[in-house]
């Protein structure tokens, strides 16, 4: 044991673990990418080239081309052609082409169409905005790839092909390759053990040279790693570069034969992305052409740029070793493993569901994840304050166009703006009334103030989303009972959910309602805890009443009447019900405060990533609020 | 406040009966609601052309006729049974999970002296803060689409679980805390093991707080709505806050049913606050007046 403690064996082998691990991780992902990218490139090429054969062919003729095709090509698994509601051509011999489209068969009709609605929106917008070509699959098994058929520039219908792309790497076996990509880690781990363990650490002393050269070891395995891992992805790019081009040429070879003229273009018109842009690496003869891949070069960057970041965890981790915290650690968990195992199942909760959520909707708030893009992998939705920049840098609160002036109710600062104003107003309300009540039930030898009490308290014990549906109820503008009460007064009928100020009210009256029994309580608890003599002494030095207020109750009042203002204005600025389900931000969102703001867009409108965003600015606001208000607390205390 | 004047002025009186019958007007409303019997929003039909008198017993707070009718039905005809009893159990398992989180954390805090301890007591403190939204989200996927329990009770209760465990550790410990420690220690040289101290010695002594706690669990998970009504997709999961949204959300509007479920679901909840209050707010303001 002792010896274990003296070596860096320990700490530089959990370090370089590690970071191999998570390096062997990361290069993992990202090839997995690339060889899904690559497959559906490949299905693309393949699709394209079969497509344009197809040009100025009959049905009879189309068959016969898409015969000739799958039968070059092995890995080509089926082929059809949809034109309009028929399908004309199927290498499938079940499908007995030419036929009309059966009704389970609706989604390729639908599909041809989304391709074609695409393809003209491009054309007339004179942009490329919509993918014009569906993929799908590319992980595993079979490519799926749709591509529009046109005939005379005119899209009529669409080809989709089952390509099964064999890859250049098929060649040694799955095991073998894994092992062989096993043993450059496992030897560089088992070396780094080895020299740890004659590496001598005095945990005593701030730096020694073992530590040192721990270091530097960490850093060299890690590094030659590294770069060894990025010469196998070079190389396999290269591999599936020379494929893509091989199985250019062979495309136009069948291209030829099955009698269309071989394209003169120098890039490659077959090979595309999904907007039907050529890629511009391999030409049409087969040749590969000069330009490298640009996403490559993406993301070279990115496993350059974790890999550093791995490499600092690494060096912590290595640290917190070899300086001897993880031998107190273990300590530690040793003497109190009683303490610690009671904590430990609300603890694990507490990581899991409270702070991990936490910190995961933060980071959340940097990426542009929406419903639609969330299985992609975390790394290719980052991107940095995008959403803040969005959210705090809109400034078009006000338009003036040709009808007027008109508020733009879904900008950030109209709806902290209502939040402010509902805050305040909220708390000015319930404070007002609280204290009112309070003072009230507070006079000595009051009769009936326990069932006063009773029933005043009665609208905080009712849950509160509860409160919010009946006073939608009694808002109703034709039947609810408000505007009853107005008509029989011989007033006019509001409609509460028609206009900003009165949607306003609608919200301030129900929580107005819900939120002065705590403040009376609180109020009325701390009066009672107020000495009577004070004021007795004062009634004989002759103050009045305004004085003993203003000099025994209010100062006495104070340190339990900040804590509930703050804890209210907090409860307010994120009272989510009330807005919710009372008004709904009616209308058009503009009595929205920030909270339901935050809660629409992330299920309403399934922008995950930019709700994280607004939340986190909400949480920011409220950390501000609370810093100040405590600084502002201090400074007024000592009077 | 002062001697020589009147102690049950007139004009206060009327004032505090008024402002009372003010507030629990919402709750009478909701009441004849539920025993009219019938859907509408309004307490009773209104003729064409009301006059004064009719409108006036348009806004009273009295039926038309009282039945029962909106009771049994929402119960028999409606899946609001269902709800309820999916309610009760969500509640009365997060009570008891939430409940045993608490109490072995908030002894550890209280007995053991540890690394780590104020840090930890700290962060359930701050965990307060966090705002709802943000944690909405990434707990809808995570216990959506990682743990696979959107649509399940557990995804439920585990959540309201956790949420509830920071306060009930906090008032838990400041209990345990009053507990003199001689008593573990006679204990403990009587040959008692940690865990028969703390289920058979702490555990008992402690049954008052444990009380409050159970019944905040409970209430936490019973009022709760939002997340339910995110994670619980198909009807026959809602929990009752998403049942009774239902039948007056959107375009619907079963008033009647609404009523009558809202009385069911808010009267043991009632019932239970008034009993808990002063417990409520003693430990709100107990931190404050130092």
């Amino acid at each position: 044991m002792d010896w274990i403690k003296r070596s860096a064996s320990l700490g530089l082998g959990v370090a370089l673990a590690f970071v191999l691990a998570a390096s062997a991780w990361l290069h993992g992902g990202v090839g997995g990418d690339l060889a899904a990218e690559q497959r559906q490139r490949e299905a693309i090429l393949l699709a394209n080239a079969m497509v344009a054969s197809l040009a100025g062919a009959d049905a009879p003729a189309a068959a016969r081309r898409l015969q000739r095709w799958k039968s070059e090509h092995a890995a080509l698994e089926s082929a059809r052609l949809v034109v309009g509601r028929e399908l004309v051509a199927s290498t499938l011999a079940d499908d007995a082409a030419p036929r009309g489209l059966q009704r389970e068969e609706k989604p390729l009709f639908d599909l041809a169409n989304e391709l074609r609605a695409a393809g003209e929106t491009n054309v007339g917008e004179g942009a490329v905005r919509k993918k014009t070509i569906r993929v799908d699959g590319g992980r595993s098994g079979p490519v799926t790839v749709s591509v529009p058929y046109r005939v005379d520039g005119k899209v009529e219908g669409m080809l989709q092909a089952v390509v099964r792309p064999g890859l250049p790497e098929a060649a040694p076996s799955r095991a073998d390759r894994a092992a062989a990509s096993a043993a450059l880690p496992l030897g560089l781990l088992a070396a780094a053990v080895v020299l740890g363990a004659f590496l001598r650490v005095n945990v005593e002393r701030r730096f020694d040279i073992g530590r040192g050269v721990a270091l530097l070891a960490l850093l060299a395995a890690g590094l030659f790693y590294q770069h060894n891992r990025l010469g196998q992805m070079t190389e396999g790019i290269a591999a599936s570069e020379g494929h893509a081009a091989r199985l250019q040429a062979a495309a136009a070879a069948t291209f030829v034969g099955a009698g269309g003229t071989a394209p003169a273009d120098a890039a490659s018109p077959w090979d595309t992305d999904a907007y039907g842009r050529p890629l511009g690496l391999v030409a049409s003869d087969g040749r590969a052409l000069p330009k490298t891949g640009a996403a490559l070069d993406s993301h070279v960057r990115f496993l350059q740029r974790s890999f550093w970041a791995l490499l600092a965890a690494g060096a912590g981790l290595l640290l917190f070793f070899v300086q001897g915290f993880a031998a107190r650690t273990a300590a530690a968990l040793a003497a109190h493993r009683v303490a610690y195992a009671y904590i430990a199942p609300a603890m694990i909760g507490m990581l899991v569901l409270v702070f991990f959520p936490f910190f995961y909707g933060i980071a959340l708030a940097f990426t542009d994840t929406t419903l639609f893009n969330e299985q992609q992998p975390f790394r290719e939705r980052w991107i940095g304050l995008g959403n803040f920049f969005a959210i705090l840098g809109d400034f078009d609160i006000v338009k003036t166009t040709v009808e007027g002036t008109v508020v733009n109710y879904q900008n950030f600062y109209w709806t902290l703006m209502m939040t402010v104003i509902w805050t305040v107003t909220n708390v000015t309300v319930g404070v007002t009334f609280g204290f009112l009540l309070a003072l009230a039930l507070n006079t000595e030898g009051f009769k009936g103030k326990t069932v006063y009490r009773v029933l005043l308290i009665l609208p905080w014990a009712i849950p509160n989303y509860i409160t919010a549906l009946v006073w939608r109820g009694m808002f109703h503008p034709q039947f609810g009972v408000i505007n009853q009460f107005l008509q029989m007064l011989g007033l006019e009928p509001v409609r509460w959910f028609d206009g900003v100020v009165s949607s306003f009210m609608t919200g301030l009256v129900t929580n107005g309602w819900l939120s002065f029994p705590f403040m009376m309580v609180v109020i009325l608890g701390a009066l009672q805890s107020i000495p009577r003599d004070m004021y007795e002494a004062a009634e004989v030095e002759g103050a009045t009443r305004w004085q003993q207020f203003k000099r025994i109750t209010l100062p006495l009042l104070r340190p339990t009447l900040v804590p509930a203002v703050v804890l209210s204005v907090v409860w307010t600025f994120n009272m989510f019900n009330i807005i919710f389900l009372v008004s709904g931000g009616e209308p058009g969102g503009a009595n929205e405060i920030l909270i339901t703001k935050a809660y629409k867009i992330a299920f309403e409108q399934y922008q995950y990533a930019y709700a994280a965003a607004y939340s986190t600015v909400i949480f920011i606001i409220l950390l501000a609020y609370g810093y100040f208000q405590t600084r502002v607390t201090r400074a007024t205390e000592s009077y | 406040m002062s001697l020589g004047r009147p102690k049950n002025p007139l004009w206060l009186h009327a004032a505090l009966i008024s402002f009372t019958l003010l507030t629990i007007y919402p709750v009478l409303w909701v009441l004849a609601l539920a025993f009219s019997g019938q859907q509408s929003v309004g307490i009773v039909d209104l003729p064409k052309d009301p006059a004064f008198l009719d409108r006036l017993r348009g806004v009273l707070p009295w039926p038309a006729q009282f039945s029962l009718k909106n009771f049994v039905d929402v119960m028999t005809e409606q899946p609001f049974g269902r709800w309820l009893l999916n309610s009760v159990i969500v509640s009365l398992l997060t009570t008891a999970l939430g409940v045993f989180l608490a109490c072995t954390a908030a002894y550890a805090f209280s007995r053991f002296r540890f690394p780590g301890r104020d840090q930890g007591m700290l962060a359930f403190l701050v965990s307060q803060m966090f705002p709802g939204t943000l944690m909405l989200i990434p707990l809808f996927i995570i216990i959506v689409k990682w743990l696979g329990l959107g649509n399940t009770f557990w995804g439920l209760i585990i959540v309201y679980a956790t949420t509830a465990i920071p306060f009930c550790v906090w008032m838990l410990k400041g209990y345990f805390d009053t507990i003199p420690v001689d008593i573990e220690e006679s204990a403990r040289i009587d040959g008692a093991s940690p865990q028969t101290i703390f289920f058979r010695i702490i555990l008992p002594l402690a049954k008052p707080a444990i009380a409050i706690t159970a019944l905040f669990s409970f209430m936490t998970a019973w009022n709760e709505f939002i997340l339910a009504s995110v994670f619980m997709e198909s009807e026959a999961n809602y929990t009752a806050p998403v049942g009774l949204r239902f039948f007056v959300g959107g375009f619907s509007s079963q008033w009647g049913f609404f009523a009558a479920g809202s009385v069911i679901v808010s009267l043991p909840v009632v019932i239970l606050f008034m009993y808990l209050q002063k417990y409520l707010v003693s430990g709100l303001t107990a931190g404050s007046v130092k």
